[in-house]
């Protein structure tokens, strides 16, 4: 196999890649139907809630501020400052606290804080900022909580959001269509438009032609899936495991694109086969959809191999030990279609 | 004397149960322009795909440059050029790309693509898109992508059909000076004024096997009818087409007696065509 012979071609899918509505679709479809979850959900427009504080007298109400994850904190070095950027909507709370705030507090005089708010804050934000702010001030103050509250979860308390749940079909949506169609349908096309016999009375393998179609859909494929898991709020801390199990997914959607490439005589036979295969395909992630159907249905399906182990990366905090099964088989049928693709005869 | 540039030894190949190429041989020295003739459905694309190693044939060899095509058919496919019938080009790219493409992929880092262009008459068309370019222009780039290695053998399928005069003199000039050049060239074309002129032999195909090979000039000696043709004045005044076959006993009585008794208007010989050659071994045209 010459690496060269590879980058020539992978240069004309690359061309012409961009001019293919399936390479559009890659893109295009796991961005809106991410933005539109982010929309239908609520989720998009509501980052982390923002407090800014003037603080002169280094107070411990900044540093606990500072130290809590689900907030950003800015500090601003004058009280107008503070107010300019609460009101232009930098921040969702502005908070003054005086130079000797804290040496009140602990002296038992009555301390005072100034707090602007943005007036089109979330009300959510604003409500989480003043409870943090309680909290933060008993702290300080060094008293004991006068309230205890036991809580206790009642009905599905294990039960993923809708949005969590229709992750894996993303996930699923943007690796299968991207890394299985546009190897697929490029073949398909260069067998129609007779290209592909051209390349073939060259020096170039099949499989050359194969690698080069097939790198396009995987690099595609992957990067999109990591896109789609970023935009649902699923970015990882593994972030290098997640990309090897997308990537696997990809290599093993491409050799499956090519196969049907292979098979395939024409771009709507191709479409008609892909369509009938949807539901074997997108299985894993529809049984997800709903936990009322036994889960382990799902195990049945290849496509199970690669979404199962992205989502407990991602939503489980699953590590490489607790996936390495999935992996496996993932690898085993990688090898196989691979095997598959040399004995297939382009027909 | 040299090794053969194209052996064929018995090549078969079977669709199911056609058996569409039904054992061939043939050889083909280097530097020789072979004409391979035959109607649709002959058995001339099987043949041609067995030979640049695109079809496996199902029993015979086929060696091109002594290298075993089935065995070995990425080495000889280094080695030769192939323009298809139907355009299959890159729509996409332009002229120049497409060529770069194939440059690349057979290995050539110093090819001069404004000068192929050039010698195919598509100077100053090269950064054009193909999807853009007429047929003629497709079918010349084919031309020009098939010379990008400077094969050693070049396969052209009907390289000049449907090609206006003027762009297919150009392609049958660029034949003759790649056989200058020293390269072996395998001819399918249905056009027999091109066979007649550029081929040093040709082979007729018919149902899979080949029914005579040879040089045109042999061919038209062994199986063609020389004659006079004469357009002569009759009794009643009417002009009337007389014929005279040539190369027999009776022909110089035959030719004096229509000089002296008869007023003749216009007299000329004739040779038999390639294709009345080729109706009269298998009964059938070549369209």
């Amino acid at each position: 196999m010459s690496l060269r012979r590879i980058l020539a071609l992978l240069y004309r899918e690359a061309v012409q890649g961009p001019k293919n509505f399936i390479f559009i679709f890659t893109i295009v479809v796991p961005l809106g139907l991410s933005l539109a979850l982010g929309l239908i959900f609520g989720t998009f427009f509501s980052g982390k809630p923002r407090l800014g504080i003037v603080d002169p007298g280094a107070s411990r109400l900044t540093q606990l501020a500072e130290a809590m994850p689900g907030l950003v904190v800015r500090r601003y070095a004058s009280e107008a400052e503070l107010r300019d950027a609460t009101a232009n909507g930098a921040v969702d709370v502005g908070l003054l606290v005086s130079a000797d705030f804290d040496q009140r507090v602990l002296s038992g005089q009555s301390g005072s804080l100034t707090v602007y708010v943005w007036g089109e804050s979330l009300l959510r934000d604003r409500v989480l900022i003043g409870t943090a702010i309680a909290d933060w001030l008993r702290e300080l103050a060094g008293h004991e909580p006068p309230v205890t509250i036991a809580t206790t979860m009642l009905g599905a308390n294990n039960e993923l959001t809708w949005q969590q749940r229709l992750l894996p079909l993303l996930v699923l949506m943007t690796v299968v269509f991207g890394a299985l169609m546009l190897p697929a349908s490029s073949l398909v096309s260069e067998k129609q438009r007779r290209t592909l016999h051209a390349l073939l009375v060259t020096p170039a393998t099949r499989a050359e032609i194969y690698v080069a179609k097939g790198v396009l859909g995987v690099a595609l494929s992957t990067v999109m899936a990591l896109v789609v898991l970023a935009l649902n709020g699923a970015w990882s801390s593994q972030i290098w495991l997640v990309l090897l199990v997308l990537f696997l997914g990809a290599v093993l959607s491409a050799e499956f694109g090519i196969l049907l490439g292979v098979l395939v005589s024409d771009i709507n036979s191709l479409f008609a086969t892909v369509k009938g295969l949807g539901l074997l395909l997108y299985a894993p992630a529809l049984i997800a959809l709903f936990p009322m159907i036994p889960q382990w249905i799902a195990q049945f399906f290849p496509t199970f191999y690669m979404i199962d182990p992205v989502i407990a990366i991602v939503q489980r905090g699953a590590t490489l030990p607790d996936i390495a099964g999935q992996l496996a088989v993932l690898g085993v049928m990688i090898v196989a279609l691979a095997g598959a693709l040399r004995v297939a005869r382009e027909r | 004397m040299p090794e053969p540039a194209i052996v064929a030894e018995e090549l078969t190949y079977r669709y199911g149960d056609l058996l569409a190429v039904d054992h061939i041989s043939f050889t083909v020295s280097p530097g020789e322009i072979l004409g391979f003739l035959g109607p649709n459905g002959a058995g001339k694309s099987t043949t041609v795909k067995m030979l640049t190693g695109q079809l496996r044939p199902a029993s015979g060899r086929a060696l091109l440059l002594g290298i075993d095509v089935a065995r070995h058919p990425k080495q000889v496919q280094a080695r030769i050029g192939v323009c298809f019938e139907q355009p299959n080009l890159y729509e996409e790219l332009s002229g120049v790309d497409n060529l770069r493409l194939f440059a690349k992929l057979f290995g050539v880092r110093d090819v001069d693509v404004n000068a192929l262009l050039r010698r195919v008459g598509l100077d100053g068309r090269g950064a054009d898109l193909v999807g853009r370019y007429s047929k003629g222009m497709k079918q010349r780039l084919m031309i020009a992508r098939a010379l990008v290695n400077r094969p050693d053998i070049l396969f052209l399928d009907e390289p000049t059909e449907g090609l206006d005069p003027t762009s297919a003199e150009a392609i049958r000039r660029v034949i003759l000076e790649e056989q200058q050049r020293g390269a072996t060239i395998f001819l399918t074309t249905h056009d027999m004024y091109e066979a007649d002129r550029l081929c040093n032999r040709v082979a007729f195909i018919n149902s899979g096997k080949i029914v005579a090979l040879d040089t045109p000039h042999n061919l038209k000696q062994q199986y063609g009818k020389r004659m006079v043709r004469a357009e002569v004045v009759g009794s009643d005044g009417k002009l009337f087409t007389r014929e005279i076959i040539l190369d027999r006993p009776e022909t110089p009585a035959e030719i004096a007696d229509l000089l002296a008794h008869h007023q003749v208007v216009t007299l000329h010989s004739e040779e038999a065509t390639l294709e009345d050659i080729f109706i009269r071994l298998t009964g059938r045209g070549l369209a």
